[in-house]
Formats: structure tokens, sequence, C-alpha cells
């Protein structure tokens, strides 16, 4: 009995760990329109490429911000590896004026990219009372 | 043994606490032209149906509407084609939230064929 108990603790431990190594990928402070009605996500391409576009405009890949130049060859390196079929998902601030948006349209569309997805929230998690 | 069960409670206790519960998220996909296509783009698709997003409104078709106005005529729309292109043109100052309302509303009604486009 004990010693499945400690595998079990472990198994415990290790997912808890990964799963929180999958949340700091993304800028939380990014506040994400509401869309009720899109399709919720069932497979994700592993290939894809998650920019976050912040509230002033800012483009950033994994909580790194940059500027457009380095986007750029960020996108064209990816592209070289993985290919031009490789989807983008902009994660766009609801804030954010459209003009910022089609910076990173735009660049997508220079490299070649045109699998291009935008991120919002299908429900919204009810806040635990603290 | 006893003991150990205590310690397990209290790991419960403390991860359900400390569990901040994950927003459900969607990806809306849009097309964009791809770059094979560029040159053949001169050619208009038959029948265009042309949303415009403003920072203070929409249009469609360069008729003004509100957002439950377009979800009407959107849903009529989708009744006789599913599959027609949808032109969504969006302005530079209007906001990201806008854009993916229209792209929402289109999903809700089930149009899969939405070209996003960005206009001055």
């Amino acid at each position: 009995m004990t010693p499945m108990i400690d595998v079990v603790f472990q198994m415990i431990i290790f997912f808890v760990c990964t799963i929180d190594l999958d949340k700091k990928k993304f800028d939380e402070r990014i506040k994400l329109s509401m869309a009720p009605h899109g399709k919720a996500v069932e497979k994700k391409d592993p290939r894809t490429m998650i920019v976050d576009v912040n509230a002033k405009g800012q483009i950033g890949i994994a909580q790194a911000y940059m500027d457009a130049g380095t986007f750029e060859v960020m996108l064209r390196n990816a592209v070289s590896r993985y290919g031009q079929t490789m989807p983008v998902l902009i994660r766009g601030d609801a804030r954010t004026r459209h003009r910022d948006i089609r910076r990173v349209l735009d660049i997508c569309s220079r490299v070649g990219l045109w699998k291009i997805k935008f991120a919002a929230i299908k429900d919204k998690a009810q806040p635990v009372e603290n | 043994m006893t003991p150990m069960i205590d310690v397990v409670f209290q790991l419960l206790i403390y991860f359900l606490v400390t569990m901040k519960p994950e927003d459900v998220t969607t990806h809306l996909e849009v097309l964009r032209p791809s770059p094979e296509s560029r040159q053949q783009r001169s050619e208009v698709p038959p029948n265009l149906v042309k949303i415009q997003i403003f920072a203070d409104g929409y249009t469609i078709n360069d008729k003004a509407l509100g957002i439950d106005g377009l979800s009407d005529v959107l849903q009529k729309l989708a009744n006789l084609d599913k599959t027609q292109t949808i032109l969504i043109m969006a302005s530079s100052l209007s906001q990201h939230e806008r854009l993916v309302a229209v792209l929402d509303r289109c999903a809700e009604v089930g149009l899969n064929n939405l070209s996003v486009i960005s206009t001055n």
C-alpha cells in the first residue's frame, strides 16, 4: 500500500509542476476579448507560433517583447524550419488598436504565413472567493 | 499511516486554494491571402459580403448597423449559403475587440469563409 501512495505522490507533483510551466508561456496581463460562440480548441498544431500583442501594441513571444524587425527575423527562422503552413495564433488585447494587429498580419504575409487565428475567451472561469 | 493522511489533506487543501481556474479559450480562424494566390486576386468573388469595422461602429455592404443588427444579417446570409466569402475590413483605429466580436458572430451562425483585410 505505502509504496503505491509514494508513486501517486510523485505523479501528482509531476503534473502540478508541468501544468504550471505551460501557463507561464503566456502574458497574463493581456485581456482577451470574449467570443462565446467560437469553437473550443480541440487539438492544437504543435508548431503553432503564439504571438502576444498587448494593449500598448507591443509584439511579444513567450513573454519577451521585441520590435517588429526582430519579430520578422524570428518568424523567418521559424518558417524555414517548419514551412509556410505553420499556424500563427495572435493573442491580441481587447483594447489594442487594429493597426498594431495589422503590423503582425503584414509581417506574417511578408514571410508567407497565411494560417492566422485570433485567440479569444469562450468561457470565463468563475473567480474563486478569497 | 494516519499522520500521512493528514499531510495529504494539507496538500490537497493547499492546491485547492491556490488553484486558479483557467479561462476556456477559443481560436477564431480567418483566411489570409496565401502568397501563391496573390497574383490571382484581381478576380472578384461572385457574391461578396463586405463588413467594415470602424472605431465607432460597423457597416455591412456600406449600410451602418449595430453588432446585433449585424448578427441578424449574418444569420440570414448563413441560411442562404454558409460557404460564401465574407470580407472583413478593419480600420486602423478600431479596437481588436470589435474584430473578434464580428468573427464571433460569424462563428455563431456558421459562416467559415472569413477574409480579414486591414484598411486605413
